[in-house]
């Protein structure tokens, strides 16, 4: 089977300053495999290397080494991109062009033509909300309206593989349902869908697999299911009667420990809740409710950016 | 494979239709044609050779300075835009969006120049002064200017910003019309090197002077045939060298 998305020890660093003796490894050694009818998400930090991941697919960028593949083709090919659709982040359409001759023309672009190129486009601008207002120049869109034209264009050649790079920055609620809503019926068809984004329900709501890139370096990887029941189960409770300070000193590892102004809410790993329990009732504690936490994809976003070792935001610099 | 090339040839056209700025040149083209003609009530003698020399001068400058602007920026705000992310993630290559956007921008130089060449002929019918051949030979070689100039700009936008563009595109118009002068001065310099410099640069820079039949124009002097053609061939293949190269470097960048 051919993959839709592959990459192989890809490595992307950017050279900065007048003398470009400033080295910025925007991506290291990412390794990646997409299957088709995927979607998959790129979650990461600003600066993570999910846009420059994006990019060397798209064939924005060039790769310092590695190697990357949409469809066993190499992605500087036009036979790549011909199976493609994409959408960067904060997308900039011609401005001077109405809504509807924009994607006319991305129709163009993929090879569109005549009654199929004018049905297209037709269904297109129906599927993101935009039949009303296609007819206005796009200088005079807002944000959200511009976000969907950007989807539009993308999905106008009906592609085997839809690249978004945050595709619902910008948009109010009901836009950014809707763009899920489209995203699902993407999948549905059977399009392998890659997004980067760090809003993280639209992961959870969305999503079969995710990766999880801090400083250019794959964090994590694997199905959301997997990811989330691999992960040491941790228990919540709820104690009054007792300052946050006092259960901190009793001497047992805390996961958290929050103070909700009555009462504390204490997050410990499982195995050492039953000691836990015992020394708080000891120390004139009430428990007032128990219960399994559950460990979310934001808890796994931000355990994976902890575990890093560098802190910073933007990639590792070296000179 | 040609479909998208034209689609986007035409909207490269349609974009300075839409800009202003070519509306605001075009209008100021028209406003100096009108007052060439209130130039020439005040020749007594020469009458038609002011007409025509003032006319095709003002074509010159302002079709140049359009030029100037349209090519030193495309590539150059495409990239700072980010609007050339969303074209060229479809199946073309860069070089087929490059030379599309050039012959976009020739498209809309030649529409110009055909717009002012029928205005300048109805002044010309309007003062009842003759059509000669070398006004229509001065204004078909002021395209092959604009081709060349084009170029420098294309190459420029393809790697610097549109201010750096313009003022090397600017630079090299000066410099091609005394590219004749540098030759001259270079025969005369006493210094092996300073000699092989000048001739160097002669033949780097774009001759722009051998494609300036405006002279010609205003004193009614027909060109022949075979003096045009090798004039439009080099300004072709010097056109073509620059827009290889322009595609050679917009091939290989980064779009960050």
């Amino acid at each position: 089977m051919t993959l839709a998305i592959e990459t192989r020890d890809l490595s992307k660093t950017y050279r900065l300053g007048f003398w470009m003796n400033k080295r910025v490894l925007a991506l290291q050694n990412l390794t990646l495999s997409v299957e088709p009818g995927q979607v998959y998400g790129l979650l990461g930090p600003n600066g993570a290397g999910k846009s420059t991941t994006i990019k060397v697919l798209m064939n924005l960028v060039q790769a310092t080494s590695g190697t990357a593949r949409l469809f066993g083709h190499a992605p500087e090919s036009k036979e790549a991109r011909r199976n493609v659709g994409f959408l960067p982040e904060n997308p900039a359409p011609y401005e001077y062009l109405t809504g509807e001759e924009f994607v006319r023309l991305a129709g163009q672009l993929v090879g569109l033509s005549g009654q199929e190129l004018d049905q297209r486009v037709k269904e297109v601008l129906g599927a993101v909300g935009m039949s009303r207002t296609a007819g206005l120049q796009i200088r005079r869109y807002s944000k959200g309206m511009v976000q969907r034209i950007g989807l539009a264009q993308a999905i106008v050649g009906k592609p085997r593989l839809l690249i978004l790079d945050e595709p619902t920055s910008g948009l109010d609620p009901v836009g950014r349902r809707e763009i899920r809503d489209l995203i699902l019926q993407e999948r549905e068809r059977g399009t392998t869908v890659l997004f980067c984004t760090h809003i993280i329900p639209d992961v959870e709501a969305l999503c079969t697999r995710v990766a999880v890139l801090v400083n250019g370096k794959l964090a994590r990887e694997g199905s959301v299911q997997e990811l989330l029941t691999t992960q040491v189960p941790v228990v919540e409770i709820s104690v009054e009667g007792m300052a946050a300070e006092a259960v901190r000193n009793l001497g047992h590892p805390l996961e958290q420990v929050q103070d909700l102004s009555n009462r504390l809410l204490v997050r410990a790993k499982d195995a050492h809740v039953q000691p836990l329990l015992k020394s708080v009732l000891d120390a004139g504690g009430r428990v007032t409710k128990l219960q399994p936490a559950r460990f979310s994809l934001e808890d796994l976003f931000l355990q994976a950016m902890s575990e890093a070792k560098h802190g910073t935001v933007g990639g590792e610099i070296s000179s | 494979m040609m479909r998208p090339f034209l689609a986007l040839t035409f909207n490269g056209f349609r974009e300075a239709r839409r800009n202003r700025v070519t509306v605001v040149v075009g209008a100021f083209a028209f406003g100096l044609l009108v007052a060439s003609s209130l130039l020439t009530n005040l020749s007594i003698s020469t009458f038609d050779r002011v007409l025509t020399d003032v006319g095709l001068g003002i074509m010159s400058i302002v079709l140049v300075l359009l030029a100037v602007f349209l090519s030193s920026g495309m590539l150059s705000r495409e990239i700072e835009r980010k609007t050339l992310f969303l074209i060229v993630s479809k199946p073309i290559s860069r070089s087929q969006f490059l030379i599309a956007r050039f012959a976009g921008n020739m498209l809309t130089l030649a529409v110009l120049l055909l717009a002012m060449g029928v205005l300048f002929f109805i002044q010309i019918g309007i003062y009842g002064t003759l059509f000669t051949e070398a006004q229509f030979v001065a204004i078909g070689m002021l395209f092959f200017e604009l081709l060349i100039l084009s170029s420098v700009g294309f190459v420029m936008s393809s790697f610097s910003s549109q201010m750096v563009s313009a003022t090397v595109t600017i630079g090299a118009y000066f410099a091609g019309h005394l590219g004749g002068d540098i030759y001259e001065m270079s025969r005369k310099a006493e210094e092996p090197f300073l000699q092989l410099l000048g001739k160097a640069v002669y033949y780097v820079l774009p001759n722009l002077s051998r494609l300036n039949y405006r002279v010609q124009a205003t004193y009614e002097i027909p060109t022949p045939m075979s003096e045009l053609l090798p004039s439009i061939l080099y300004a072709v293949s010097y056109s073509a060298v620059l827009i290889v190269l322009a595609s050679f470097i917009f091939s290989r960048r980064d779009f960050k």
